[in-house]
């Protein structure tokens, strides 16, 4: 036959078993990746947080402590830093459990309340809004909205505003009043530290401003 | 002069395969590239030998 | 558009009941669109009444709802053509599965306007808002959503098995079957939203930027078949080669999503370097329609026919389509894929401007294109040419989507510059970019651009529902 002369190139069966092969085989990849990543982002344990083990994705009990989120010298970025010292949510430590029903309320509430619609969380959702991944460490919430909802504290700030973000207008584009109740607004306050808390991977970038970052350029600079 | 080319994981978790790939220019990303891409290689003689033969 | 479809055969009767609706959900989005536009310049318009979260919702939905019933519309059109088989297996029940599918999107929409947000109860999950970004639909209608699905796919699929075995059937059936799939990553809770997102980004990414991009190159070589008499040898090598590239760059380029959401950081390298190859398929998509085009007009002029265009919007859209999926997708998708470039622009205005190109270049544009081809079928015309109205919704929209992308990436490159690098995020560094005067003038822009955009829909819509009978007629006499 006249087989011989022609090309590979242009033969559909090798076009078609190669592609087979490149999407099965980047299909398990992807699995095996996912698979990798599920342990790491899996939600850590109270445990884990007492013993200073560092997770991905703290223990829900992380609202207890004291969260701050600081340059890294090692892996030249800014990471969360989580306690030693405790910071109860409401001046009040909760048990894994409560901790646990309070984030679970919080996120239900996140979601229930289309948070991502204007605000982005970990940098996705909607552009009308500020990002929410580091808000519980924003400095707003030390002086500034304390003052103007006249509460002493942040959280008690925090939930007076989600409660009634058309009473505290901070510019002219406002929050809307999405009917969020007391409890479900203390539930999104534990929602934000924790999210706060999670390992970002220096996301944003810059959000505690050193002199450091200034002197350093990429992802690993040191 | 340090390059920060070759950096050992600075992750938080480095007990993992892929962690372990990772250490600095695209080591993890152009292996994975390769293992896709060589089998492409025994296909296209396959399919050459199959020409040959006239199918 | 509206009447006359009486010749066509059911299977395309039905695709034509896809198109009806998907134009008219295209319509509420863009009002959705210009509604919200507003907001970023007239804060309490419609503050606490019609908020920017709703408006948006109803716009982002639109849009993937618009696309899913004209990308099922679409397969309805090809499926006599491509199988040999004119009646589905089941045409019944997916006449009956159209009609389920679309009382659910309107009780959805009303709910979302009229009822807008619920308490902090799983209940709000099932009945009203999942509240998550384009996975919004409640969970009763995710349920929904899939029943029809499945009965859309069995009708495909068995007819398909039924009938004749083209590539371009083979490689949709494949397609749809992972595009099903993928949906059902997207309908559990969890209160970790690392997890979350982790899952999220398996239906938003590995649907628009693997199984959707397929469909779209399936689809363009039905189309340059049909349209230009393509030769079906080289149009399938071509698919194969493109299936092969889209997902060998695609699927681990979901990595670009998982830079900063909790996910580990081997996540920077395996993202970067698969997700830069994306741009090459759309690339080799883009070079094969003009090459395609090239060499029949050609030959036909060789052999002293003209035209070689059977379908003058069709052919004008599919060409749009594999420059603005080159463009919005490959260039706008590349410019903030890198970890070392995404850290400063990542959920910025930036975003914005890339995923407006490239939902509109590449999927708004071919889904259009087949709609006109619905219509050649439904008037059995010989040959469809582009009138006037056609030719000025083509400009006005493709002009006015170009014009918000430009606006929206100045606003990106304000908002990155200054609440990124300069003032690291946070509150006062958002609204000190969103205060910025050239910044202000950009959404200024993206607005009048919007509405140039909501113009050439008019004139598009106008065309859709005159082209076929006046041709008709002027074929005839
Ligand atoms: C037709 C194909 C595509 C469509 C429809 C599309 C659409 C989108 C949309 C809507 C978003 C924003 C998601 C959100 O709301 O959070 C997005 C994000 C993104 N896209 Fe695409 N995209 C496409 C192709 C690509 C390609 C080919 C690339 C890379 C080369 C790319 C890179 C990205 C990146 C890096 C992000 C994340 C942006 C961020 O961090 O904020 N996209 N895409
Ligand atoms: C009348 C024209 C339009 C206007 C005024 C408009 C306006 C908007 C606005 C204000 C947003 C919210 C962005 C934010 O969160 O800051 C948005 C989001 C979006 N629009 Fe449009 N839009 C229009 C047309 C379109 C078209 C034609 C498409 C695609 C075919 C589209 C696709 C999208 C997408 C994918 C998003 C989400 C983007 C993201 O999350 O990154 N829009 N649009
Ligand atoms: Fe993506």
């Amino acid at each position: 036959m006249a087989g011989k002369k022609a090309s590979v190139w242009t033969s559909i069966s090798f076009w078609r078993r190669s592609a087979a092969w490149v999407t099965g085989f980047a299909t398990i990849l992807l699995i095996w990746l996912t698979f990798d990543t599920m342990a790491q982002i899996r939600m850590g344990t109270d445990k884990e947080l007492q013993e200073g083990v560092k997770r991905r994705i703290p223990a829900p009990t992380v609202i207890n402590y004291k969260i701050d989120y600081k340059y890294d010298e090692k892996r030249g970025l800014e990471a969360p830093v989580i306690g030693p010292e405790k910071q109860p949510l409401f001046g009040k430590e909760l048990s894994p459990k409560e901790a646990a029903a309070l984030l679970h309320l919080g996120k239900l509430t996140s979601q229930a309340k289309n948070c991502m619609d204007c605000h982005t969380l970990l940098g996705n959702g909607a552009y009308y809004a500020p990002d929410l991944t580091k808000a519980w460490l924003d400095p707003m919430w030390e002086k500034t909205m304390p003052a103007m909802t006249g509460k002493k504290t942040k959280e008690e700030a925090m939930v007076e505003f989600l409660m009634h973000p058309d009473k505290y207008p901070t510019h002219a584009r406002m929050m809307p009043n999405l009917g969020i109740t007391e409890q479900e607004a203390k539930g999104l306050v534990a929602f934000l530290k924790h999210m706060s808390s999670i390992d970002t991977n220096g996301y944003p970038r810059g959000f505690s401003k050193t002199i450091k970052e200034f002197q350093t350029g990429g992802t690993y600079a040191k | 002069m340090n390059f920060h080319m070759f950096e050992q994981c600075t992750d938080i978790t480095c007990n993992s395969f892929f962690a372990w790939l990772n250490q600095g220019p695209l080591t993890l990303t152009i292996f994975l590239h390769t293992v896709i891409i060589l089998p492409m290689i025994w296909i296209y003689f396959s399919e050459k030998k199959k020409l040959e033969r006239g199918e | 558009m509206l009447n006359n479809t009486s010749n066509l055969s059911p299977s395309k009767q039905l695709a034509m009941n896809y198109f009806r609706v998907a134009i008219v959900l295209f319509g509420a989005q863009l009002l959705f669109g210009l509604i919200i536009g507003l907001q970023f310049l007239y804060p309490s318009f419609l503050y606490n009444f019609l908020d920017f979260s709703v408006g948006r919702m109803v716009h982002i939905n639109a849009l993937v709802v618009w696309m899913l019933y004209a990308m099922i519309g679409s397969v309805y059109l090809m499926l006599p053509d491509e199988t040999g088989i004119e009646h589905p297996v089941a045409i019944g029940l997916g006449k009956l599965a159209f009609w389920v599918l679309t009382a659910a999107v309107t009780v959805v929409v009303l709910v979302y306007l009229f009822i807008q947000v619920g308490p902090g109860k799983e209940s709000t999950i099932w009945l009203i808002n999942e509240g998550r970004e384009y996975l919004e639909a409640p969970r009763w209608a995710d349920i929904g959503i899939v029943v029809v699905v499945l009965i859309f796919y069995a009708n495909v699929f068995f007819t398909y098995m039924k009938g004749k075995k083209t590539g371009i059937m083979t490689v949709m059936v494949a397609d749809l079957m992972a595009l099903a799939g993928l949906y059902l990553a997207g309908m559990f809770f969890t209160d970790n939203i690392s997890m979350d997102q982790y899952w999220w980004w398996w239906v938003i990414h590995l649907w628009v930027e693997a199984t959707w991009e397929v469909f779209v190159g399936a689809l363009a070589a039905y189309g340059l078949i049909r349209v230009i008499n393509a030769k079906r040898e080289i149009v399938e090598m071509w698919l194969w080669i493109e299936v092969l590239m889209l997902f060998g760059s695609g699927i681990l380029g979901l990595g670009h999503h998982y830079f900063w959401i909790g996910t580990p950081e081997y996540w920077w390298e395996i993202g970067a370097l698969f997700s830069s190859l994306e741009p090459v398929p759309l690339v080799a998509m883009f070079v094969h329609v003009l090459y395609d085009w090239g060499k029949e007009q050609g030959q036909h002029q060789a052999e002293g026919k003209g035209s070689s265009i059977k379908n003058g919007p069709t052919m004008a859209w599919i060409s749009i389509n594999a420059f603005g999926n080159f463009l919005g997708a490959g260039i706008w998708g590349f410019f903030h894929t890198l970890p070392q470039v995404n850290i400063y622009t990542h959920g910025s205005q930036f975003t914005a401007a890339h995923g407006h190109l490239a939902f509109f270049g590449a999927y708004a544009t071919i889904l259009i294109g087949m709609m006109y081809l619905g219509i050649q079928d439904a008037y059995g015309l010989k040959r469809l040419k582009a009138t006037f109205k056609s030719k000025m919704a083509i400009f006005l929209i493709t002009f006015g989507v170009l014009g918000m992308t430009v606006a929206l990436t100045i606003a990106g490159y304000e908002q990155v510059l200054v609440e990124r690098a300069e003032l690291g995020a946070g509150w006062q560094a958002f609204f000190t970019a969103q205060n910025l005067p050239w910044y202000v003038q950009a959404q200024v822009w993206r607005e009048i651009m919007g509405v140039v955009t909501f113009v050439g829909f008019v004139y598009l819509v106008w065309d859709l529902l005159t082209i076929g009978k006046v041709q008709a007629k002027a074929e005839q006499a």
